[in-house]
Order: structure tokens, then C-alpha cells, then sequence
């Protein structure tokens, strides 16, 4: 009883090949032998140390692939704008979790590939979660010029082991991202940011139960609460005396803590702002501490690195450990 | 025929002059080398239909070092090695193929640190998933992943499986619980990934790591993150006369931006199981039943509480709200001893874990009944539906002639379709070895030759767990593992 | 790869053990009970858990294998405490299937030790065992000894009369060992009946023994040679009420044992104590019970549920109910009602195992912080006072109440 239903066999080999004409082309461009650099929207190319000026560069496609409200899930390629992104789910009341520079002062214009290569999450990091967790799927061409198929569309996905992960923080070194399906969210029905003067962040942090951010200068602390109003108002009456406010510009470098060490940073870090209950702190210099591994875990991201990309096509001169 | 008297002979076993075996009891001991074909029969199966080879040797190590010392011996003798948490797994993950040194984390079973301030618990692999939250709980924490069976699964074994559960809709899966990882890798070296700071460097090895199926390392350590238990919660029953109704009000719910923190579909064959075993007030006359539960803040709650309850009754739900605690506990209870209550249907059960996109599920469940009606097989529905994440579960008797059959040709068109309509082969239960070879439908051989390069990365000898998740043209040297004979002495 | 069990067509009858086929396999292996098990939560071992001990009846019975050590020890480590029977959904019936296969095994293969044996002969002859010196030696063994031997205080005073019949309203089951041990246990609970104004008739010598320890171990025949006794030791139509929950749970078992009618019609009359006073609780003298506002006892006290009143009688709630007017503070243990180890005779049979069981319930009851536990089982109590923990039945704590007030 196992005569193949040839409509669901055809389903599925459609599905299996990639057909769309702008990822073949991207694939063709990106190719198997020389060495590329990725651009997106350039904000942080200073990260993960300087690529190699010789190599080409190259931009991965644009633009929204397919929006689906009701599934809650859009497809869209690595070069698009997150802000442009944004602005298509916000007709849907939607947006996703990827920073957009729209919480902060200053326009950021930062491309979902970009985004996702650099894994950084946004401030809202309390309510929004990370990064990693809005990739579905992704597709991106390997070292060997194939167009690879990582994750799965649907919001649920154990089928295989997880290589949307991986390739979340890998800085563009283990392949050239081409597109992904995001996990978009309702926006907040409310949110405002509050400003407490000479506040103790620990007590916001404890107190402050719709926060989606919590930062901290040493002095100042802002958070931004969101949710339902009634529940923001009464997270506010708990806080210290606040007013509204916009957030603080951060400063361009990030440590990385545990959330409870923040409290203990002083002057060695100069102006800094904190993420309360996050742990990321925002600096004027490079993390003294950053960067370091352990010889094993080293060794294992080396390996996991020249086996995706032997020969040090993609973003030569770049690594992780150096982010 | 009678019961043979015990014997002399019987009291040795097979792999007695085993020398992996003896090496093992010399490091750990013979309490925690268990070598008899009892033992070894029983850790041959998971919770799910599937036997391959059997255990050769069965450990079970209580510290780290003890199963660095197992992987050195491993190594030495060049066995396959297969850590097995409570083997409640659903994919055959735990079962052996060939006969791997199994290392059950059963003893590995201490809470090692709780960091409120952190909001983290460090825990070793075998600690069950429930107690974990019941001893957080008092705190005002609990661990978020919440698989319908946690009351006996492990937390490596969550790890292992990047495990779902009801209240993964609103929380995330098991993945973005996870901060930190101890893990011994088949070199017999210790690694730690990810960590407790914010932005730990390198690739996320940690993320890699989650959802392996025992085949990238054996972690001997986790660093959990405590969720703050919600300030508020309220669950809705809601009962409808037809599936596509239920169905569509799974979608509408969605649509119109509220996140509940689950939502549970139970068909009118699921009820009846259920309610016979808690007496809970399950509507046994409704052909579905769906549990959303809503939870944070109290004026929130409410406020999604009511607009949920709206959208049902447009769709002709009939609604009832847990009236207190006790109510809803037991409403939980119910969905989640779903599976177990099969065995008053039938004495097995085979189920899917495919993922659709929730605009399909109408589609898709009518094509699963048809399906099933057309195959003989009893079909019961009870399944995550706020992710489109399906349990199609057939419940037949294996002891009857052809039923396997009937059954495998089933599953065959309910991946097919559920692949089809685009969807995953597996929400949360793995590929283990059951879907392994519907990987093919799903991916292409540069997609697998992709996953295969992250295995080889972190096993580069095929050491752990092999056989599993990748198709035989995909899973490197995996085949020269496995290709020691069915082992002797164990029952097939 | 295969899938298991694909035995096409395998015969409907019975298998080696002679288990019922239906039941046999309708475990589907989910697991779900483990957890449940005292054993498994000791050593983690799938040879100890539930699911692994039918899985072991399944080969056994399709002759797969004959006995060894290592199945033998799988099934002589079962506490019987069927906790895993509550906590299936699937409706298992583990202690049929586990009585049914230790009794082949014990046919089969001489399991029971010569001294458990002899203790268990002693126990049906009620005299030797309240005056005899071997009794104490063997109780020793058995570690059936009284708390009182050992120098744990009581918190009543040992009653040195006899126990006396008032009249015959209703049976009191007084049997065997807790006759000898425990006797003011009895005089409480006749005490507590008769406060509701009913009169109590002893069963007495006449019905020595329940059988239920006998059931256990395998030696089917003397425990229905036993039943048999005590049926026709206790006729008329009169409530037999019992206040251990594992002799309780034996002879409302007695139908189906010896699948008489008079057997079903005895075990219809028998009752745990607490679910026919929770059912009288209005008639205990009103100055008892209503004019205290607060409750005569001022304590924290933790309700442990002997297994056999939770997992096999199912009638644990009669305790809190009983409880509830005369406790200031009435707390339950977190464990989903674990067996505390004693286990009839298992904590003679298997000690290390039992004490660590035993460990993981005296750590549930540290964490309810309460400043004493009753138990409604004589055996547990007594096994857990010999751990160290201050406990007393739940009508010794009624009857004091009862005097106090
Ligand atoms: C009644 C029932 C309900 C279920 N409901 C759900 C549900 O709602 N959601 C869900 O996601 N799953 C569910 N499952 C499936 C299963 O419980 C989960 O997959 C669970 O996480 C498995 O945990 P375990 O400890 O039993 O692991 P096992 O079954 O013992 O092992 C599973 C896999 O993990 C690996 N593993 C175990 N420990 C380690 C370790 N320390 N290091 C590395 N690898 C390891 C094993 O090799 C194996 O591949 C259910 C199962 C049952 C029986
Ligand atoms: S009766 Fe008790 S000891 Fe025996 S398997 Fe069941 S839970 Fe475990
Ligand atoms: S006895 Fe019941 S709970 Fe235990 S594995 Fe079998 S079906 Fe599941």
C-alpha cells in the first residue's frame, strides 16, 4: 500500500529546490574558490577584527520574500533594512525581536543579514529575548558554493541538528546568509521609558515586572516598560519617583558579564551604560577581558570553522573570538 | 512450557569476560557496571516502538569525571557510547543501535547550585525536569520547558531533544533556557559552552549542542535559566463541536496579537482516554477541546483572558475558566498524561511530531483522520496546537497481524503531507532513528552534508549515539561503529 | 532498525507465568510512573523501575528467558507499594501482575528466606507471638520491634489491659502483629469509635492474620488459607473496620483472592477507620468537635499516606478529613505519596534499600517542617519512629484530643 501520491511527491521535491532566481544568482556570485567579504549595512564592521582588503565584496539580496501575519513568520532577504522590515510588519501591528535602532537615539541602519551575523541582541533583551531565537530558517550559500537550507519554516523545529544557531554570531565566517524566516511578534501595546535619578538598578530590576529594559549609568537608570497599561502603572507606582524620558546613547563597544557583576563596575570601564538583569555593558573602550576561550573550546571552534570553510573564503581576517 | 528454576549458569552473563566491561568495573566499580542481559534488555528501548541493537554494557556514573573515565575506556576499546537519560524519549533516541556502552545520567541527579540573583540553577543531566521547578517553585521560579512528560524527564535528556512543551508557546523551547554547558566530548575531553555573562565568545557551541540526540557529547552539567513564576494566570477550557472550529479558533486566537502561554488541542478519542483516568469534567461529548492558558500580570491576564474567550465563542466554543488551582492542575494533569491514558485503548501507540503552519491545520487534520480511517488504525489528536506542532497518534496492537505494516504506511503519508503543506518533520520529540530516514524528504544532501560537518566538528569519531538522525550516506563512519554483531545474551 | 514487538498473531493464552495477556501488555511503556517508584528514585535503575519489571514479565511469560539472579532481584526489590499503579494513567495493574509472577517464582524457586518463613508462621499464632521469646528475636529481624524497645519515647502510655469487647455494632480487626506491638493503637481507635456512640467487638484470636505479608512473598496458598480464616472468623453483616492500612488493603482484596461469594460479600463490609469516621464525624460527642473553635492540638502535622491506603484503598482523604477539627496544621508531604520503605516485610528482606527509601521520605517530611507525622499504617510508623522521625497513628492523635477536650 505504499503507491507514491504523485502530487505530494512532486510537493515535496519542489519544496526541496530552491527556485527562487535571486538566491541561484547570489549563489552563483559567491560562487566556490576566492575569498569574500559580506556587506551589509556597515554599522559593525568593526567588529571580529579587519577583513581583508583584497578580498571581493559582496552583497547579499534584498527585500521582504513573504510576509505571513497570521502565521506570524516572514521571509526575508539578508541585505533588507531591519528598519524597512519594521515598517512592513508594523502595518500588521507586528515586528520581530531584532534590534532596529528605533528603541535608541540615532537612526541604525543595520541589514537583517548583518544583524544576524553579528547575534547581538537588542537592549529589550528582558522581554524580547535573543536574536538566535527569532531564526526560523535560514538559507545561505557554503564554502563550496551550495545553497544550504538551515532550520525550518514553521515556529517549531527539532528536524536535524540546529545549524540556525551556529550561524547566528558567526560574523559571516561559516557561510553567506541569503535569506532567513523570522519570528515576528505583536508589538507592545504600550511602552514608555522612565528615567530615576541616583535609583538602585538592583531594586528596578526586582520591582519592575513589565520591563523589557533596565540600563544603568552609575547614576541614572531607564527602563522602558511595556505591556498593559494598567500593569505599567502599577509596576510605576512600586518604582522610585521617575519621569519620562528618552534612553541614553550607548557608548559603541560591549563587555560581556554576568548580569550580577554589573553593580561592581567602576571607573576602569570610564562612561559606560549597563543592561541591568542582561549583563552586556556598553563602553567607550574594547573589553579588556573579551575574547578569551579555554584551549578545548578553542580548538572546537577552530575545528567547527575549517570544516565549514578550509580555506578562509568567507570574511578572511575575521573571527569570532575577536568580537 | 514453564518457568526454568534459576541456575548456576544463569548467573553468568555474556559480556562477563567482556574486557570493556571488566576495564569499566575496575573504574567505577561493579554498582555502577551493570553488564547483565536484564539491564542491558531494558536500557535496548525508549519510550517508543523502535529496538535496534541492544545495550552492550550499562553504566551509571554519578560525577563528570566518572564519565570522562567511561569515554576513556570507551576510547581504548573503541566502543560506541549512548548516554540515555529516563529513556521517555519518543524517537527512538535512547535505543540503541549495534551495542554502545550505555551511560544513564539516572544518578547524575543533583540540583548543584541555585543563583537567584542570576536567576540560573546549575543541575547535573539526570535531574528530572519537574523536580527541578517544584524545588525552584518556593523561590518564585520554575523552569520553563514543560514537556508533558517532565514529570520523568531529564533535563539532559531536554537538552539532547531541545524538548517543547505546552508552555513553550509563550516561553520558548528548551533552547533558550539553556546559559551554560558541561559537556565530555567522545575525545574524552571536557568543554565548557556558552556561559553565564552575557555574550559568551565564539560560535553559540552551546546552541549547536542543544537538540544533538546524544551524538556531539555527553553534557554532565547544566546552567538552567529560572523563569519568575507568573503573577497571574488564568487557563480556559473551551469545547466545540467540530475540529475545524477548535482549529480556526487556534488561528484566530493567534491573529489577533495575544501570545498565550499555551494553547492544547485535545480530540473527542483524547478526552475520553483522559477523563477516565482524572475525572476531571473533560467534555467527553465535544468532538474538541482546546486548554489556552494565559499568564504575567493580573490586568493583562484578564484583559487577554476576555478577548480569548470572545474569539472562541464567535467560533461556537462553549467556555469555562478554571475556577481555582486545584481545577487547573488537574486539567493538566489530563493533557499531560494524554499518552500514558492510550494504554486503555490499545497496548500500543505510534505517534507523529510534525510541524505545520497553523493555517493548515484543518487541512491537515482532516487529511490525518482520512488517512487513518483508511489504514484501520484508531486515531486519537492531542498536540500543541498554538506552534501547529501535531501528536497524530495511532493506537493498534502490534500483536495483531499486519498492524505494524498498516501502521508504518500511515506514518509514511502523514510526514509526507505534513512536509507537503510545508512543515517539519519533528516539533520537539527528534529524528532519533525513526525519522531518520525521512530526512531526505525534508533536506537536501548539501543541507545534510552541512548538519553532518557540525557533528563531525564536535565527534569527529562517530563515537556517540551513531546510526542516529542522519541518513546512512550522511553519517560519516558511523556504519564501522555499528558494525559489531546484535550483541549476545539480550531478548530481542 | 524494527519495531518492537511485532509478534503477528502471537497467541492470546497465557505465557509462562500464566499473567493475563490484556493486562500484561497494556503498558505502553511511556514511563510516566517512574518517578513514582520508590526503587527507581533510589538507584535510577531501569531494573527497578515499573515499566522495566513488566518488560521483564513480558520476557519471562513469552519464555524468552528462564530466571536469573539478576530478574529475580528485580522482583524481589519491588516494594509492592503500587505507587506506580496511581500514577499510571494507562490503568496497569501492576500489583495483580506482580503478585501473580512472584508467585510462579516462588514455586518456581524458593525465594523466601527460611527466617521470614518461620516469622511469618509465627505471626498466624497470635499467643506464641505476644509471649514467645523467638517472637522478639524474630520481630528483631523482621524490624517489626516497637519503638518502645528501643527506647523512643510514646506518646501515650502504654495500656497494660486487655482489650475488650463493648459489643457488636461493628468489627474491629485487631490481627497480628500490631495486636502484639501496638496494642494502644486498638485502644485508641475503640476509644474513638465508641466516642460516636457505636460499640466495638474485637475479632480477636480467631482471625490471626490477614495474609497479607504472605501475599507478598509469593506464598499464595497460606495467605489463602488465611483469608479463608478471617472470613469465617468475622461473619454477620456488621462494618469490619481496620486501622492498618495494609491489612485493610488485604481483605478488601479477598474477593478477588478467593473468588467466593462469601469472600466478595466479607471484603464489601471491610472499611479503613477513617473512611467510616469521616462518614460519623458529626456523631463524635458534639463538645468534642463543634464548641472548639480552635483545634485541641497545636501542632504542625504532616500526613504521611501508607501506600496502601493511597495507592491501593484510595481512601488517604478520609485521614485529612478525621484529622482536620482537632489539628491546628494539617501539611502534606511533597512526594506524591512515596513509599516510606517499610513495605511489610521489605525492610527485613532488602534493609539497605529500604533505608534509603526510607531517607528520601524522612527528607520530604524535613521539608514540610511539621513537629509530627501520623501514618495510618502500623508498619510504617513503626519504621519510620526506628529512622528517627516522632510519628503516631492518626486515631492515637483523635483519642488524645478526645481526652484533652
Ligand atoms: C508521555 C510523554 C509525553 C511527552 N511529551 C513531550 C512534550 O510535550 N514535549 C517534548 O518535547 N517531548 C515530549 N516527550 C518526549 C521526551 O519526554 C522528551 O524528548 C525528553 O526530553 C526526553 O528526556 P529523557 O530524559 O527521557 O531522555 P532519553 O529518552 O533517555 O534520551 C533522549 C535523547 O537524549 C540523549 N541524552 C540523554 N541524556 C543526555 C546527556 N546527558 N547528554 C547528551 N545526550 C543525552 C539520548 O542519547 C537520546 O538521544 C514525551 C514523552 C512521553 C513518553
Ligand atoms: S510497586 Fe512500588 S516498588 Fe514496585 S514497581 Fe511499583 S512503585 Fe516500584
Ligand atoms: S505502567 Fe503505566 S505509567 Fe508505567 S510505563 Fe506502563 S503505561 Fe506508562
Amino acid at each position: 500500500m505504499t503507491t507514491p501520491d504523485l502530487t505530494t511527491q512532486d510537493l515535496l521535491r519542489a519544496r526541496r529546490t530552491i527556485q527562487d532566481p535571486v538566491l541561484l544568482e547570489f549563489a552563483a556570485e559567491v560562487g566556490s574558490s576566492d575569498p569574500i567579504v559580506m556587506v551589509g549595512g556597515n554599522t559593525q564592521s568593526h567588529l571580529g577584527g579587519v577583513a581583508d582588503p583584497n578580498a571581493r565584496s559582496l552583497r547579499a539580496p534584498s527585500g521582504i520574500v513573504k510576509y505571513q501575519p497570521d502565521e506570524m513568520t516572514v521571509c526575508v532577504r539578508a541585505a533588507t533594512p531591519v528598519s524597512e522590515l519594521h515598517a512592513a510588519l508594523s502595518e500588521h501591528g507586528q515586528r520581530t525581536s531584532l534590534p532596529d535602532g528605533t528603541n535608541l537615539q540615532g537612526a541604525v541602519s543595520s541589514t537583517v543579514g548583518g544583524v544576524i551575523a553579528v547575534g547581538r541582541s537588542p537592549v529589550t533583551r528582558l522581554k524580547d529575548g535573543h536574536v538566535r531565537d527569532a531564526v526560523l530558517q535560514l538559507r545561505y550559500v557554503a564554502a563550496d558554493g551550495a545553497l544550504v537550507t538551515a532550520g525550518g519554516p514553521t515556529v517549531k523545529n527539532v528536524s536535524g541538528f540546529d545549524l540556525c544557531r551556529i550561524m547566528v554570531g558567526s560574523l559571516g565566517t561559516l557561510g553567506c546568509i541569503a535569506d532567513v524566516i523570522l519570528r515576528t511578534r505583536p508589538i507592545n501595546r504600550h511602552e514608555r521609558w522612565l528615567k530615576m535619578v541616583d535609583a538602585d538598578p538592583k531594586a528596578v530590576l526586582n520591582n519592575a515586572k513589565t520591563a523589557a529594559a533596565i540600563l544603568w549609568d552609575g547614576t541614572v537608570v531607564w527602563a522602558q516598560l511595556v505591556g498593559h497599561q494598567a500593569d505599567i502603572e502599577s509596576d510605576q507606582a512600586r518604582l522610585p519617583t521617575s519621569s519620562s524620558a528618552l534612553p541614553p546613547k550607548l557608548p559603541p563597544f560591549r563587555w560581556s558579564r554576568r548580569p550580577k557583576d554589573l553593580y561592581q563596575i567602576g571607573s576602569e570601564a570610564g562612561r559606560f551604560v549597563a543592561e541591568i538583569g542582561v549583563g552586556v555593558v556598553h563602553c567607550e573602550q574594547p573589553d579588556p577581558q573579551g575574547g578569551k576561550l579555554s584551549a578545548n573550546v578553542e580548538a572546537l571552534n577552530r575545528r567547527v570553522r575549517d570544516l565549514f570553510d578550509p580555506h578562509r573564503r568567507f570574511n578572511p581576517g575575521r573571527s569570532v573570538e575577536l568580537l | 512450557m514453564k518457568l526454568r528454576r534459576l541456575t548456576k549458569r544463569n548467573h553468568q552473563n555474556s559480556t562477563n569476560n567482556d574486557p570493556c566491561a571488566a576495564d569499566l568495573q575496575a573504574t567505577l566499580g561493579d554498582q555502577r557496571v551493570h553488564t547483565d542481559s536484564a539491564a542491558r534488555h531494558l536500557a535496548s528501548t525508549d519510550a517508543s516502538i523502535f529496538t535496534g541493537g541492544a545495550a552492550g554494557i550499562v553504566c551509571y556514573p554519578s560525577t563528570t569525571e566518572q564519565v570522562q573515565a567511561i569515554m576513556a575506556v570507551a576510547i581504548k576499546h573503541d566502543r560506541a557510547v549512548l548516554p540515555r537519560g529516563a529513556g521517555s524519549g519518543l524517537s527512538g533516541g535512547a535505543a540503541p543501535l549495534g551495542n554502545p556502552i550505555v551511560v544513564s545520567t539516572t544518578r547524575m541527579n543533583r540540583v548543584l547550585e541555585v543563583d537567584l540573583e542570576d536567576r540560573l540553577a546549575w543541575v547535573q543531566p539526570g535531574v528530572i525536569n519537574l523536580d527541578l521547578s517544584k524545588q525552584t517553585s518556593p523561590f518564585g521560579f520554575h523552569f520553563a520547558p514543560d514537556p508533558s512528560s517532565q514529570q520523568v524527564c531529564t533535563i539532559g535528556g531536554n537538552v539532547a531533544n531541545n524538548s517543547g512543551g505546552p508552555h513553550c508557546l509563550a516561553y520558548g523551547v528548551t533552547s533558550s533556557h539553556i546559559l551554560a554547558l558541561e559537556v565530555v566530548l567522545s575525545s574524552g575531553e571536557i568543554v565548557e559552552l556558552g556561559g553565564l555573562d552575557s555574550e559568551p565568545t565564539g560560535y553559540d557551541l552551546r546552541g549547536a549542542f542543544v537538540g544533538s540526540e546524544g551524538m556531539f557529547g555527553i553534557t554532565t552539567k547544566i546552567a538552567v535559566r529560572l523563569t519568575p513564576n507568573p503573577e497571574s494566570v488564568k487557563t480556559l477550557m473551551l469545547s466545540f463541536d467540530t475540529v475545524t472550529d477548535a482549529a480556526a479558533t487556534v488561528s484566530a486566537v493567534i491573529a489577533s496579537g495575544l501570545v498565550p502561554a499555551a494553547i492544547e488541542m485535545l480530540d473527542r478519542n483524547c478526552v475520553a482516554a483522559v477523563e477516565s483516568f482524572v475525572h476531571a469534567g473533560f467534555p467527553t461529548d465535544a468532538a474538541a477541546v482546546l486548554i489556552i492558558e494565559v499568564d504575567g500580570l493580573s490586568a493583562g491576564v484578564s484583559a487577554d483572558a476576555t478577548k480569548v474567550a470572545e474569539v472562541a465563542q464567535t467560533h461556537g466554543a462553549t467556555v469555562r475558566v478554571a475556577a481555582n488551582e486545584d481545577e487547573r492542575a488537574l486539567w493538566w494533569k489530563g493533557r499531560k498524561s494524554a499518552f500514558g491514558a492510550i494504554a486503555r485503548v490499545a497496548p500500543d501507540y505510534y505517534l507523529h511530531d510534525t510541524v505545520v503552519p497553523r493555517s493548515k491545520l484543518v487541512e491537515v487534520l482532516e487529511a490525518v483522520y482520512e488517512i487513518a480511517q483508511r489504514y484501520d488504525l484508531t486515531m486519537l489528536n492531542v498536540f500543541h496546537a498554538g506552534d501547529g506542532n501535531l501528536h497524530p497518534l495511532m493506537a493498534y496492537n502490534s500483536r495483531q497481524a499486519g498492524a505494524n505494516e498498516r501502521v508504518a504506511a500511515a506514518s509514511r503519508e502523514i510526514l509526507e503531507l505534513s512536509l507537503a503543506v510545508g512543515g517539519v518533520l519533528s516539533g520537539e520529540h527528534g529524528i532519533g532513528v525513526e525519522k531518520r530516514d525521512f530526512m531526505t524528504d525534508q533536506f537536501t544532501s548539501a543541507d545534510l552534508a552541512q548538519q553532518a560537518l557540525l557533528r563531525t566538528a564536535f565527534d569527529p569519531f562517530c563515537r556517540l549515539n551513531p546510526g542516529k538522525v542522519l541518513p546512512a550516506a550522511h553519517s560519516c563512519a558511523d556504519i564501522a561503529t555499528l558494525s559489531a554483531a546484535h550483541a549476545d545474551g539480550v531478548w530481542g | 532498525m524494527k519495531i518492537s514487538g511485532s509478534k503477528p498473531d502471537a497467541p492470546a493464552v497465557a505465557g509462562v507465568l500464566g499473567l493475563d495477556q490484556t493486562d500484561l501488555y497494556s503498558c505502553v511503556a511511556c514511563g510516566l510512573c517512574l518517578p513514582h517508584c520508590p526503587t527507581y528514585r533510589v538507584t535510577g535503575a531501569d531494573t527497578h523501575s515499573p515499566r522495566g519489571r513488566i518488560a521483564l514479565m513480558q520476557v519471562l511469560d513469552e519464555g524468552k528467558t528462564s530466571l536469573t539472579t539478576e530478574i529475580v532481584e528485580a522482583f524481589d526489590t519491588c516494594i509492592q507499594c503500587r505507587g506506580c499503579e496511581t500514577a499510571c494513567p494507562g490503568d496497569v495493574p501492576f500489583g495483580a501482575l506482580m503478585e501473580a509472577s512472584k508467585e510462579v517464582i516462588e514455586t518456581t524457586d524458593r525465594q523466601t528466606p527460611w527466617w521470614l518463613k518461620t516469622a511469618l508462621r509465627t505471626i498466624t499464632y497470635p499467643r506464641l507471638l505476644r509471649f514467645g521469646s523467638s517472637a522478639v528475636a524474630l520481630a528483631q529481624r523482621l524490624r517489626l520491634l516497637p519503638p518502645a524497645f528501643r527506647g523512643i519515647p510514646q506518646r501515650m502510655p502504654i495500656n497494660r489491659q486487655q482489650l475488650q469487647s463493648s459489643g457488636d455494632d461493628v468489627w474491629l480487626f485487631t490481627g497480628c502483629v500490631m495486636d502484639a506491638w501496638q496494642r494502644n493503637t486498638h485502644f485508641a481507635t475503640q476509644q474513638v469509635i465508641e466516642a460516636t456512640g457505636i460499640s466495638v467487638r474485637l475479632s480477636g484470636d480467631g482471625a490471626p492474620c490477614c495474609g497479607a505479608l504472605h501475599t507478598h512473598a509469593g506464598l499464595g496458598r497460606q495467605a489463602r488459607k488465611l483469608a479463608n480464616r478471617v472470613v469465617s472468623a468475622l461473619p454477620g453483616d456488621n462494618p469490619v473496620l481496620v486501622n492498618s492500612a495494609g491489612c485493610g488493603a488485604a481483605m478488601k482484596s479477598y474477593g478477588t483472592l478467593l473468588n467466593t461469594a462469601e469472600a466478595r460479600a466479607f471484603s464489601a463490609r471491610v472499611l479503613d477507620i477513617h473512611e467510616w469516621l469521616a462518614e460519623r464525624l458529626n456523631s463524635l460527642k458534639p463538645s468534642n468537635i463543634a464548641e472548639h473553635r480552635q483545634p485541641p492540638i497545636k501542632k504542625r502535622v504532616a500526613v504521611q499516606d501508607p501506600c496502601h491506603l493511597r495507592h491501593v484503598q484510595g481512601t488517604h482523604g478520609a485521614v485529612r478529613e478525621v484529622l482536620q477539627p482537632f489539628v491546628s496544621e494539617l501539611v502534606d508531604l511533597d512526594d506524591d505519596g512515596m513509599c516510606c520503605g517499610a513495605g511489610g516485610a521489605f525492610s527485613a528482606l532488602q534493609p539497605q534499600l529500604a533505608a534509603e527509601v526510607r531517607n528520601l521520605k524522612i527528607a520530604a517530611i524535613n521539608r514540610a517542617n511539621a513537629d509530627l507525622v501520623v501514618s495510618a499504617n502500623p508498619g510504617c510508623a513503626m519504621y519510620l519512629a526506628a529512622g528517627g522521625v516522632d510519628v503516631c497513628h492518626p486515631m492515637e492523635l483523635i483519642a488524645q484530643a478526645l481526652n484533652d477536650g
